[in-house]
């Protein structure tokens, strides 16, 4: 019971980081209907730029993350202004072309920083409460509300603000939009710097629990997808869930089949996907160019 | 007609001659023929490090191939070997099996006298066949007992085997320690099952069956359930058998789970990258056997932290250290045989006895050359010698 209920804790901690990655994967692609591959190392370059901050500079933690999600936000936007010209024109080549970036991401990461990482200490300095036997980190708490509370801003910014409106317009029909006087590009733009905003965030709470180095965007990435499609691409609450299931299954996979662990979690993510194609609270598939 | 015969002829004959000249041409370069290898006698001698610089696995990579060149610039600086300079090339493996073989092609066509690294046992077995067939010696830093199943003449190590590392290691926990409840945990890849292995062999040996037995993947990133199970089995120590980085994230865990029972391990988890990911004070006490425990060992380490500490401002390691015993093996023997190269160049790496930073080389038919470990402690964020 003891090693069930631990096991559930160090999933849903995990979980929880999934689960802010695959909502940036979401927030890009139910705005354009566009997978990012290249999410996930800007995931890692936020993770490198809040640990660079937060060691070098000596700033808090909080503020170190403000500052690689601004950072992160500005590469997002980059990202988007190389990729816009082919915006409803070559979607292929889009998709390609973020994974590209990821690729430029990774190089980049390693020419300033170097080829070995860094471990980033934990910037809660309180240990882990024990409830009943059961250890729970301070530190992996505040990291599910800080995921909480992201996901609920967000979602108010989608439902209640003009931009975010905006967004969910251009979401439903591009066409239609342009015609209301909507700015396609704008919203676009604002999706990917709103995504790597909250990769940086993934990334730069994820620096103290793992380590940080040009790998960490394909170890976070991986699972982070597979928490989107789970939940639903493009649904918001659907990676939430997404992120903590893949992480849980995750963890009570190793418990169980050990070396065999990663094997199974796939295994019972196709199976999922293959029985409810759109994943838990997907309904609708963009479709766009 | 006759004109229009003799012409015909011709047409006949030119494709004949073309076959006969690629017959000759691929005779000359029939597999395992290395005759191209001792054209350039005259030339820079080219030694290559193959190793990965990005990836996971590129700060052993970066060590290694910073060991390799501290080496090869000294002998660069003494004249090089015959009067011939010294030309060291870094490859980039990834870490990845299929990109080393076709770095070792690489190898054969740039014809590279001899190869330094990899540091991933995976890679360097890969790469073997093809090493063997174009007759590089290769001496490799890897320590899985899978390096020597190969059975390759072209094949040495710069270190001991998994099984050196764990028999003194296990040898100490339970002789010296006197510990009688030993869990294990321990990734999948080809080091973690090496090191698996020989561990539980080694502890067979001793008349010791681990209270529980863990393996997790390579990438695997929450070990909850698996120090849950070893929580549970109170052990007197962890044997760990990980890389740098996930066994620094498994003893960091482990702490927060409140396991206060020592880690032992092997060369990994001596190094500065283990020490950072656990938290010094999460790896205080962790139980090392190592070939080379600090700079301060002997005259010759000390000479060399010097060198390295001057060349690069960081310092040394047991990785560095292993690669420079290694190319300083093979630049001797380039040195005693006149510049030998292909089985000549092998023959002689076996013969050279060499007395390194990790211990005197003496190497044996299967090319182990060190048969020795020491167990070391880490105290206040350092790796020191035990008592």
């Amino acid at each position: 019971m003891q090693v069930t209920l631990q096991t559930l804790v160090g999933g849903l901690s995990l979980g929880a980081i999934y689960a802010l990655i695959a909502v940036g994967f979401s927030v890009v692609y139910r705005t354009m209907g566009l997978v990012n591959f290249a999410h996930a190392d800007v995931a890692m370059i936020g993770a490198y730029a809040a640990s660079t901050f937060y060691l070098t500079t000596h700033v808090s933690f909080v503020l170190a993350i403000i500052i690689s999600i601004v950072v992160t936000g500005i590469i997002g936007l980059v990202i988007e202004r190389v990729l816009r010209p082919l915006e409803n024109k070559d979607f292929d080549l889009m998709l390609i072309g973020t994974i590209g970036f990821g690729t430029v991401l990774q190089a980049a990461a390693t020419l300033i920083w170097g080829t070995t990482g860094r471990a980033m200490p934990s910037p809660i300095s309180s240990g882990p409460l024990d409830i009943m036997g059961i250890r729970i980190r301070t530190y992996d708490l505040m990291v599910i509300a800080v995921t909480a509370a992201c996901v609920v801003l967000l979602t108010l910014f989608l439902q209640r603000t003009k931009p975010g409106a905006a967004m969910q317009a251009v979401a439903m029909d591009h066409e239609a939009a342009t015609a209301v006087g909507i700015h396609v590009g704008r919203s676009n733009a604002l999706a990917f710097a709103i995504g790597a905003g909250i990769a940086a965030l993934a990334g730069g709470l994820a620096g103290p629990m793992l380590y940080v180095d040009a790998t960490l965007g394909s170890a976070l990435g991986v699972k982070g997808f597979a928490a989107a499609m789970l939940g639903g691409f493009g649904s918001i609450p659907g990676a939430v869930v997404g992120g903590l299931a893949i992480g849980v299954l995750d963890s009570y996979a190793g418990d169980h089949f050990q070396g065999y662990s990663v094997l199974v979690t796939f295994l019972v993510f196709t199976v999922a996907i293959m029985i409810r194609p759109t994943g838990i609270f997907g309904e609708r598939t963009v479709s766009r160019a | 007609m006759i004109p229009m015969r003799a012409r015909s002829r011709h047409i006949v004959a030119a494709p004949a001659v073309a076959l006969g000249v690629l017959l000759a041409a691929s005779a000359c370069s029939a597999p395992g023929d290395s005759s191209s290898d001792d054209a350039d006698s005259s030339g820079p001698i080219k030694l290559a490090v193959v190793d990965a610089q990005s990836g996971q696995l590129a700060s052993l990579g970066d060590w290694e191939a910073k060991g390799a060149k501290l080496a090869v610039e000294e002998w660069n600086k003494k004249g090089g070997i015959d009067g011939r300079k010294i030309e060291l090339t870094v490859f980039d493996d990834q870490g990845d099996p299929t990109t080393g073989t076709n770095i070792a092609r690489k190898l054969d066509s740039g014809n590279y006298v001899a190869m330094i690294g990899t540091a991933e046992s995976a890679v360097t077995v890969a790469m073997a066949p093809i090493l063997k067939q174009a007759e590089i010696p290769n001496i490799t830093s890897g320590q899985a007992t899978a390096l020597v199943d190969v059975k390759s003449p072209f094949l040495f190590l710069n270190g001991p085997t998994s099984t050196t590392y764990d028999s003194t290691l296990a040898d100490y926990l339970v002789t010296t320690k006197k510990f009688k409840k030993i869990a294990m945990i321990s990734n999948n890849g080809s080091y973690g099952k090496g090191e698996h292995d020989a561990f539980t062999a080694a502890l067979k040996e001793a008349g010791i069956t681990p209270v529980t037995d863990q393996v997790v993947t390579t990438d695997q990133k929450d070990f909850s359930a698996s120090l849950s199970r070893i929580r549970q089995a109170k052990p007197d120590a962890i044997f760990i058998g990980s890389e740098e980085v996930e066994a620094g994230l498994i003893v960091k865990q482990s702490r927060d789970l409140g396991i206060t029972a020592p880690f032992a391990g092997a060369a990994p988890q001596g190094t500065p990258v283990f020490i950072d990911t656990a938290g010094a004070t999460n790896a205080e006490g962790t139980i090392v056997s190592s070939p080379y425990l600090s700079n301060e060992i002997s005259d010759a380490s000390r000479a060399f932290a010097t060198a390295y500490k001057a060349k690069y401002g960081k310092d040394a390691e047991l990785h560095g250290a292993k690669a420079y015993d290694g190319t300083n093996i093979v630049l001797t023997a380039l040195k005693n045989s006149g510049g030998a190269t292909g089985k000549k160049l092998a023959d002689e790496i076996r013969a050279t006895k060499y007395a390194g930073l990790l211990g005197n080389f003496a190497y044996d038919e299967t090319g182990v050359g060190i048969f020795r470990t020491t167990i070391g402690i880490i105290k206040n964020g350092k790796l020191s010698a035990a008592q």
